[in-house]
């Protein structure tokens, strides 16, 4: 690792290395500023027959050289670094889910409290969460040891009981890890990191049953040394730690790539993460940032300066887009498709993508196809997330006589869309979507924003980069994001509750550098022109029992943002219904799509 | 662009295949390198730890965990019987003694004075590895496996379900493009690697279960066919665990495709030869393929045809159109234009030019094609 | 024997009315008829008579007439005597004769002066009996005796008339009941309002497994045959399943002996239903004392000693219940309370997380099992509240109005209906006399109030 002067460092290079393709981006010192100059894409090579991670980096920090005119990669096929005025890099930087990424197992004591919490502490250090295992977990012990023998994650965190808490379930838990002596994934020549982050009280016992059979047992800081208050920050450093000591060093061809780097990789979602909280934290707002992938889906959010993330295996548009299908099932697939297709043919169109997860919709109503499986796919991703971003369990409730009628449990979920500020897109089928205005669409769609939202995408999954960046050089870092990294595609502007259809949803006024007024009536959208760079103030009058912001029929004002999309004021109320006869959502939907030209018509015939 | 990689599948009449067969834990290998091996062959076993059963003796007897171990009467490693003693406690001055009988079969493995739980282990299960492919040991890597190497024809298909088997192939199809349906699978099929050509009907991998054929491979199979095999949706393409009795192989896709004409007749030249069959799949990282091996007779590899390089798009090499509105067609690369294309459905795309064998031409993002290896 | 005794308590009640059987010159009563009363199992007869014309105060300020007294005769049919107490009241004697004996008869009972009507509670249906008043002034003086008429029979009749109102509410409630609990059945969807005490039950009992203290359960100090001791049980039921699940140590102390019984039952049933019977310590529910305060400082020592991170009381409670939840809060634990004790529940409410407030408490059975009956009935009841809620509304509504209007028939009527037939025994038709009474009252108001105005105008 090297350690550079941050204002010598004029040439960036960073890769992200994909479980299907591995981008490269070159940031450079231009004009007093930082900026994403050039980027580049080739498919990952860490699998077989290639089975060496660099290759992939290589061809895709070619490809940014041929673009750039800028020589990267050395004839020994090795990144030049540091840079000279015509080649090379001061600094590359990497992160990392190739391989499946990190892969983790996790227990603690209950499910909704420690176990919770050693689960946050996983996804939020950028793991995949294989399992949890839990004392209330409803399995038998046997089945839960049998479980933990057929995974093979790369390492274990253990948590479990207060500090002082209990002593006994915690030991259990490890009583029943240890027998199961689970393998680590890649090869056996390495032992099994365990990681203890419980009860503080336990640490010995705990120690004593990992003493034999081959584990790494390594103690950090309890995760939840009382019920009240999380402490994730000693366990996730010490993921990050043994992901790069132990899991990257086995996988093919990455102790190569630590050698080029400048900084430690990083798990591609951990970084994400980093680089929204920044932002929630800078510009002291709420975000939900999603990256929908091949494979899974990551959800992250920031409410209140509190982060969670969670990672919907299983929800992704290739290798998993037909169980998206099977889970969300096809009428609610189809919902969203203004046209008839046939199923039979469906079917097998979604087993050959999930077959060729590569290939791309050639044709629009392919498209348009996909397009809706990616709706259903966020939709569910974003309920799983609900579901999981909660406050904590098990804390004492102080009341008075006044709540006598109004007592709420504790484990409330903390998403609350009309809070939210920021919306950001990243993954292939949102970012990579011919028309932003399918990425905008999609986006309300399946996540169903209130009141006034921004929409934003990542155009080339450049969060990951700017992450490990912000550890490195946090002002480059700071400024790539502002300029270059998210693209605003406007504003949303919905109407939560039940407006009646045909009659007033809401009234409008924008003053600024838009003018315009008028009014929305139930279940229609609207789409405002407005372009990237422009703002106005938008003044709303909601129809009684419609909120936007500040309550049912509330007047609000608020400041909006234009983009390459607009402004876009949706008066179908919350929750989202669509007609539940065939013919009738397909016109509606096909009505939708028009008021926000979604698919602008294309006239370029395909055979040559 | 120098290297523009597009996957395909493998499909060779002769190549060195070699394998790694390995115990899930530290085991016994049982062969020797340079051993010859036969698919049956074991060539490495181990028991896996038995069962492990917890029983919580603290409560069961209302002692504080501490004094579990001084009323138990079978020490750690001991072995214990069904329904045979396992503690007793202490009782009031001799008198009214409570007894714990296990309830399992096994081994005291650990007892815990901090939980008071007492860790009973069953009898080892043991695991036995099979050669899976006749062939040559390469390399024993002492209590883990062994590699097998051997001169074979090889065919990756596309995707399949159900696990390792082997059988003698027998075509059923007369030409590469013909449906598999059950009049064409006979009683004599039994225990054979069935060859279709296009796709397989339900009702033809029904009638191999019943024949008791080994395996069923054909070019194509219905979603809808697959989930009434499996009973389920399948949502991810991880493979390879069902107990059909049957391993089922698609070497093209979903729906109506034939089987690759060179595939097919490859198969059909080695019509009576024992192959080995693994339907698992595995389409993520770590992508596994099902595969149908043939072994052969060691000899020299035949002269690489050098003609193309490996997974490289070139003008004139033959590929497959592996995406609609195309889907399954194959033909010819007829031109590599350099420039991103916008596609009909608005979004830009490196594309190729391909000529299909009625002299069509059309223009396919690259990402929609496989190279067929020759 | 008892009915030797029985007959002299009698005899000592009227004694003074019988001691002499002499007739002076007393009017006899007038118009004395008989009649069964109806809408009853038949056992009762209603004799009515007309006032002795010397039942009136003399000039001295004394009544002539003390009080009348009432004979009755069984009339022979084909069955023979049946009724014992006849033998008594002067059996054999079939009709009231002119010589009769005051003396040797006994009266079925006597009323003051100035009452008309007398009810004979004590009679056989099926039975005819003729009935005779006499009028007896002071020293046992008697007049001739007024006999009824027609003789009597008392007759069951199958359905009360005056209660049809409540039949007819109690089949809707019933429909609805048996409709929902059929509905529930089907699979139809009742939506049940979460209930947040219950909801943290897991969370409170995997407080307690994650701090490695116990759960407490107090379930009130009552015994098994209060109604709220009985709920209390049933959440225990689920508190236990959960405490099973989640590996943690129940404490229960009890009050009552049969309590705990029912504790162990229900605990030991619920830790079998979720797998874990090892997991079962027979001696964690125990029996304290019977002693309100006796229990209460033993419940409170453990809480102090023990230290449960949830502590649940769930049953009746009385002066313990800030007392325990005090301490219990002092100790930091998750309290849910669960009461319907009207007196108590403000400091349930006030010092616990989670209070169950009378009838959550008893709709927690239904909430828990999801059981389609408990959850139907649960939905039919409420419909029956809604109902009540509503006649309540209305009559208080229609009460209102008939005060502050009282000349306007339609509501008065209403009003009458509602308060004599729907929640009164008048049946469905409302009884004629009242009507008229009402007709008559409302006819005055008018009058007056045509009145009035002439006078006003007069003044004008």
């Amino acid at each position: 690792m090297t350690n550079l002067d941050p204002d010598k460092i004029k040439v960036i290079l960073a890769t992200d290395c994909g479980s299907t393709t591995t981008k490269a981006i070159l940031i450079q010192y231009v004009d007093g500023e930082y900026r994403q100059t050039h980027r580049g894409e080739a498919p990952t090579t860490v699998e077989k027959p290639f089975a060496d991670v660099t290759m992939g980096v290589v061809n895709s920090v070619t490809e940014i050289a041929e673009l750039a005119g800028r020589r990267l990669v050395g004839d020994d096929g090795r990144i030049i670094s540091p840079a000279t005025e015509t080649d090379g890099c001061d600094i590359y930087i990497s992160t990392s889910s190739a391989g499946g990424g990190l892969q983790m197992m996790v227990a603690g004591v209950i499910a909704e409290m420690t176990a919770a919490s050693a689960k946050r502490a996983a996804l939020g250090a950028g793991s995949i969460v294989m399992d949890v295992i839990a004392a209330n977990d409803g399995r038998r012990p046997h089945d839960q040891i049998q479980r933990i023998r057929d995974l093979r994650p790369d390492m274990i965190l253990i948590s479990g009981g207060t500090d002082g808490g209990t002593t006994g379930k915690v030991v259990q838990i490890s009583e029943l890890v240890a027998p199961a002596k689970p393998q680590p994934r890649f090869g056996s020549d390495y032992s099994m990191p365990i990681i203890y982050a419980g009860n503080k009280d336990a640490r010995e016992p705990v120690s004593e049953v990992f003493s034999e059979g081959g584990f790494d047992l390594q103690i950090v800081d309890n995760l939840r040394p009382v019920l009240e208050r999380e402490n994730l920050g000693p366990a996730r450093d010490k993921i990050h730690d043994i992901f790069l000591e132990h899991v990257m060093a086995q996988a093919p061809g990455y102790d190569k790539l630590m050698g080029w780097t400048g900084a430690p990789i990083m798990p591609t979602p951990g970084a994400v993460g980093d680089i929204l909280q920044t932002v929630a934290r800078l510009q002291e707002i709420n975000v939900v940032g999603v990256d929908i992938g091949g494979a899974t889906t990551d959800v992250f959010s920031v409410f209140d300066e509190t982060f969670n993330r969670t990672v919907s295996a299983n929800l992704g548009m290739s290798y998993s887009i037909s169980n998206v299908c099977a889970e969300a099932t096809m009428p609610n697939v189809l919902r969203w498709v203004p046209f008839d297709m046939n199923e039979r043919e469906l079917r097998n169109h979604v087993k050959n993508k999930m077959i060729r997860p590569t290939t791309i919709p050639q044709t629009r109503e392919a498209l348009m196809f996909e397009q809706a499986v990616a709706r259903e796919a966020l939709r569910l991703a974003y309920k799983q997330h609900k579901e999981f971003a909660t406050t904590l369990k098990g804390v004492q409730q102080q009341r008075t006589v006044g709540d006598t009628f109004s007592q709420q449990t504790s484990g409330q979920t903390i998403v609350d869309n009309m809070k939210l500020d920021l919306l950001v897109a990243s993954g292939g089928v949102l970012s990579h979507a011919p028309r932003m205005h399918q990425t905008a669409m999609m986006l309300i769609d399946a996540f169903e924003p209130e009141g006034v939202t921004m929409l934003a995408k990542d155009s080339i999954f450049m969060m990951p980069h700017l992450g490990v960046l912000s550890s490195v050089h946090a002002k480059a870092a700071e400024q790539v994001f502002d300029r270059d990294c998210l693209v605003y595609l406007g504003t949303s502007v919905c109407a939560a509750g039940t407006p009646k259809p045909g009659k007033t949803c809401f009234k409008y006024e924008l003053t600024g550098d838009r003018t315009a007024s008028g009014e929305i009536i139930g279940g229609q959208m609207l789409l405002i022109p407005m372009a990237e760079g422009e703002s106005g103030t938008i003044s709303l009058a909601p129809a009684r029992g419609i909120d936007l912001g500040e309550g049912p029929g509330k007047k609000v004002q608020k400041t909006v943002r234009g983009g390459t999309v607009g402004l876009i004021l949706d008066g179908r109320g919350r929750t989202l219904t669509l007609p539940e006869d065939r013919s009738s959502c397909q016109s509606t939907v096909q009505g939708w799509l028009d008021a926000l030209d979604v698919y602008a018509e294309t006239t370029e015939s395909m055979a040559v | 662009m120098a290297k523009a990689y597009t996957p395909g599948l493998l499909v060779t009449r002769h190549k060195k295949h070699r394998i790694m067969r390995r115990l899930p834990i530290a085991g016994d290998v049982q062969v020797k390198v340079n051993q010859q091996v036969t698919a049956d062959d074991i060539v490495a076993e181990t028991n896996l730890p038995g069962d492990v059963h917890p029983i919580n003796l603290a409560n069961t007897m209302s002692l504080p965990p501490a004094d579990v171990v001084t009323c138990m009467l079978k020490a750690e490693g001991e072995s214990i019987a069904l329904d045979e003693p396992l503690a007793e406690s202490k009782g009031l001055f001799g008198m009214f003694k409570t007894v714990v009988n296990s309830r399992y079969e096994g081994t005291v493995e650990t007892v815990s004075p901090v939980t008071g739980q007492v860790i009973i282990r069953g009898a080892p299960l043991p695991v036995q590895v099979k050669a899976y492919m006749s062939g040559e040991v390469v390399n024993v890597t002492e209590g883990e496996g062994c590699e097998i190497e051997a001169d074979v024809a090889y065919v990756q298909g596309i995707f399949g379900v159900g696990g390792e088997i082997q059988g003698n192939i027998k075509i059923a199809c007369v030409s590469h493009d013909q449906d598999l349906d059950s009049d064409l699978i006979r009683e004599d099929m039994k225990g054979c690697v069935v060859i279709g050509g296009a796709r397989m009907t339900a009702s033809s991998i029904r009638r191999a279960m019943e024949v008791g054929a080994a395996a069923i491979i054909s070019g194509g199979i219905d979603d809808h066919d697959l989930k009434e095999l499996l009973g389920y949706d399948l949502g991810v393409a991880i493979t390879g665990r069902e107990n059909l009795g049957i391993t089922v192989i698609v070497t093209e896709g979903f729906g109506d495709i034939s089987m690759a004409e060179r595939t097919f007749e490859m198969l059909r030249e080695f019509e009576g030869r024992l192959a080995s069959v693994n339907g698992a799949t595995q389409i993520r990282a770590g992508v596994m393929r099902p595969e149908i091996i043939v072994p052969l007779e060691a000899g020299p590899p035949p002269a690489a045809s050098g003609k193309f390089e490996e997974g490289q798009l070139e003008v004139g090499r033959t590929l497959r159109v592996i995406r609609d509105p195309w889907f399954g067609m194959i033909g010819t690369v007829s031109g590599l234009p350099t420039e991103p294309h916008v596609l009909g459905s608005g979004s830009k795309a490196r594309v190729l030019e391909v000529t299909f064998p009625s002299g069509e031409k059309a223009v396919v993002p690259r990402a929609n094609v496989e190279l067929i290896e020759e | 024997m008892t009915r030797v005794l029985c007959s002299l308590l009698i005899l000592l009640g009227v004694a003074p009315c019988i001691a002499v059987g002499q007739v002076v010159d007393l009017a006899p009563p007038t118009d004395v008829a008989a009649s069964d009363v109806p809408d009853d199992t038949g056992g009762q007869i209603a004799v009515k008579w007309g006032l002795s014309p010397q039942d009136r105060p003399a000039a001295d300020g004394s009544n002539p007439v003390l009080s009348y007294v009432i004979y009755r005769k069984l009339v022979q049919t084909g069955r023979g005597l049946e009724s014992g107490a006849e033998t008594d009241a002067g059996a054999g004697e079939i009709i009231f004769t002119s010589d009769f004996d005051y003396e040797a008869n006994r009266p079925v009972g006597s009323v003051p002066y100035s009452v008309t009507e007398f009810l004979d509670e004590n009679v056989e249906g099926g039975v005819t009996y003729v009935y005779a008043v006499a009028a007896a002034g002071p020293g046992d003086s008697f007049s001739p005796l007024a006999v009824a008429a027609i003789p009597v029979t008392a007759k069951m009749q199958y359905i009360n008339q005056g209660k049809l109102w409540f039949l007819i509410i109690m089949m809707v409630i019933s429909i609805v009941i048996v409709y929902f609990v059929f509905y529930a059945k089907r699979g139809g969807k009742i939506k049940v309002r979460p209930i947040a005490g219950l909801e943290a039950v897991t969370e409170a009992v995997g407080r307690s497994t994650e701090m490695g203290k116990p759960v407490l359960f107090v379930p009130g100090i009552l015994d098994i045959n209060d109604i709220q001791t009985v709920a209390g049980i049933t959440v225990l039921s689920n508190v236990a399943r959960t405490a099973a699940q989640y590996d943690a140590e129940l404490k229960v102390p009890t009050a009552r002996s049969l309590v705990m019984t029912t504790a162990r039952e229900t605990v030991q049933a619920a830790y079998l239903g979720e797998g874990r019977p090892d997991a079962y310590n027979e001696d964690n529910i125990y029996y304290l004392t019977d002693e309100q305060f006796g229990y209460t400082a033993g419940v409170q020592g453990a809480m102090v000693r023990e230290k449960p991170a949830a502590c649940f009381y769930m049953g009746a409670f009385y002066a313990e219940s800030l007392i325990l939840a005090e301490t219990a809060n002092s100790i930091g634990a998750i309290q849910i309370a669960g009461t319907a004790m009207p007196s108590q529940l403000p400091f349930f409410v006030a010092a616990c997380d989670y209070t169950l407030i009378g009838e959550e408490f008893f709709a927690a059975s239904a909430y828990l099992s999801n059981d389609p009956e408990q959850l139907g009935s649960l939905k039919g009841q409420d419909v029956g509240k809604i109902i009540a809620a509503f006649l309540l509304i209305l009559g208080c509504l229609l009460a209102t109005l008939s005060t502050v209007l009282p000349a306007v028939a339609p509501l008065r009527m209403a009003d009458l209906y509602i308060m004599n037939n729907v929640l009164g025994e008048d049946g469905l038709i409302p009884d004629e006399e009242r009507v008229t009474m009402l007709n008559n009252e409302i006819n005055e108001l008018w009058e007056a109030q045509k009145a009035e105005p002439a006078i006003d105008e007069g003044a004008n």
